[in-house]
C-alpha cells in the first residue's frame, strides 16, 4: 500500500487527501443539522421529518441493544459514530473519488478507522469506570483469577478488529473498483459500487453496534 | 521475474484462497439457521434479519484480513 500523498502541513502535521475530505463531510453534516434545527415546527415540513425519522430509528435501534435510558445516555457519540462512517462510505462512490488529490473518502485509510476505533475504546473504558468505579476493574478478574490475561487481550483486540474490519472493506471495495475500471471503463465497476452501497451501510451498522454492545456490557452488573 | 517475485506471487494466491473457506462455512450455515428460525416463526423476521447481518459482517471480516494481507503482499511484488 502506497503512502497518501501529502497535500500541505499545518503546525508541522500533514494533512492528506482523506483529511481534507473528512472537513468536507464534517462540514456537509454540520450544515444539514443545523439547517433541519432551525425552525422546529410542531408540524415537521420534509426535511425535518427525514431527519426526526432517522434520528428516531436510530434510537430505537440503540435502544434494542442498551435499554432505552443508556441508548439516551450514549446517543450522541454512537449516533455521530454512525452517520459519519456511513457517509464517509458512501463518498468513495461519488465521481472523482480516489483519484482527485484532494477528495478520498476517509474511512479508506487505516489512519482514520484506527482513530475511530480508538475513540470507541476509550468511550468503552470511561463508561466502564463511571458505572462501577473500580469495580469496573475487578471485572476482569470475573469469572476466575486467572481469567485476567484473557480479559485483557480480549479488550485489547477490539479496536484492532474494529478498525480492520472497516478499513479492509471499504479500502478493499476502492481497490477492486480500480481495478475494474482499469478493465473495462464505465460499466465493469456498476456491480462493485452497487455492492458498495450495502457494505457501507452494512460495515456503519456494525461499527456503530459493536461499539453499543462493548458499552452496555462494560457497564452490565456482574455476571 | 525472479524468485522472489514467484514466492509471492504463490503466497498471495494461497492467502485469498485459504482465507475464504472458513468464513464461506460459517456463514452459510448461520443463514441456514437464520432461514429456519425465520420458517419457523415469520413475526421476528425483522430481528432475525438484523442479527443474521450482523453476523455475516463478522465473519466477513475475517476474510477481510486475509485480502489485506494479500494486498500488503502485492505491493512488495
Amino acid at each position: 500500500m502506497e503512502k497518501a500523498k501529502v497535500l500541505f502541513s499545518i503546525f508541522g502535521l500533514d494533512v492528506t487527501g482523506h483529511v481534507t475530505t473528512m472537513w468536507g463531510i464534517m462540514l456537509f453534516m454540520l450544515l444539514v443539522f443545523v439547517v433541519a434545527t432551525r425552525k422546529l415546527d410542531k408540524v415537521p415540513g420534509r426535511f425535518q421529518c427525514l431527519i426526526e425519522f432517522t434520528v428516531e430509528g436510530l434510537l430505537n435501534f440503540f435502544s434494542g441493544i442498551m435499554g432505552r435510558e443508556q441508548a439516551r445516555r450514549y446517543f450522541p457519540l454512537l449516533a455521530t459514530l454512525f452517520l459519519f462512517i456511513l457517509i464517509s462510505n458512501w463518498s468513495g462512490l461519488l465521481p472523482f473519488a480516489g483519484h482527485v488529490d484532494g477528495f478520498k473518502p476517509p474511512t479508506s485509510t487505516l489512519s482514520v478507522t484506527a482513530g475511530l476505533a480508538i475513540i470507541a475504546f476509550v468511550a468503552t473504558q470511561i463508561a466502564g469506570f463511571r458505572e462501577k468505579g473500580f469495580g469496573y476493574l475487578k471485572s476482569f478478574f470475573q469469572p476466575f483469577f486467572l481469567m485476567f490475561p484473557l480479559n485483557l487481550i480480549e479488550e485489547l483486540v477490539r479496536p484492532l478488529s474494529l478498525s480492520l474490519r472497516l478499513f479492509g472493506n471499504i479500502f478493499g471495495e476502492e481497490m477492486v473498483v480500480v481495478v475494474l475500471l482499469g478493465m473495462a471503463p464505465y460499466f465493469a465497476p456498476i456491480p462493485m459500487q452497487l455492492l458498495g452501497i450495502l457494505f457501507g451501510f452494512i460495515q456503519a451498522l456494525v461499527f456503530t453496534t459493536l461499539t453499543a454492545i462493548y458499552i452496555s456490557s462494560a457497564t452490565a452488573d456482574a455476571h | 521475474m525472479n524468485m522472489t517475485s514467484a514466492i509471492i506471487a504463490l503466497a498471495v494466491a494461497l492467502v485469498m484462497g485459504i482465507a475464504t473457506i472458513g468464513p464461506a462455512l460459517g456463514q452459510g450455515t448461520a443463514s441456514a439457521k437464520a432461514m429456519e428460525g425465520i420458517a419457523r416463526q415469520p413475526e421476528v423476521a425483522g430481528e432475525l434479519r438484523t442479527t443474521l447481518i450482523i453476523a455475516l459482517a463478522f465473519m466477513e471480516a475475517l476474510t477481510i484480513y486475509g485480502l489485506l494481507i494479500a494486498f500488503m503482499l502485492l505491493a512488495k511484488m
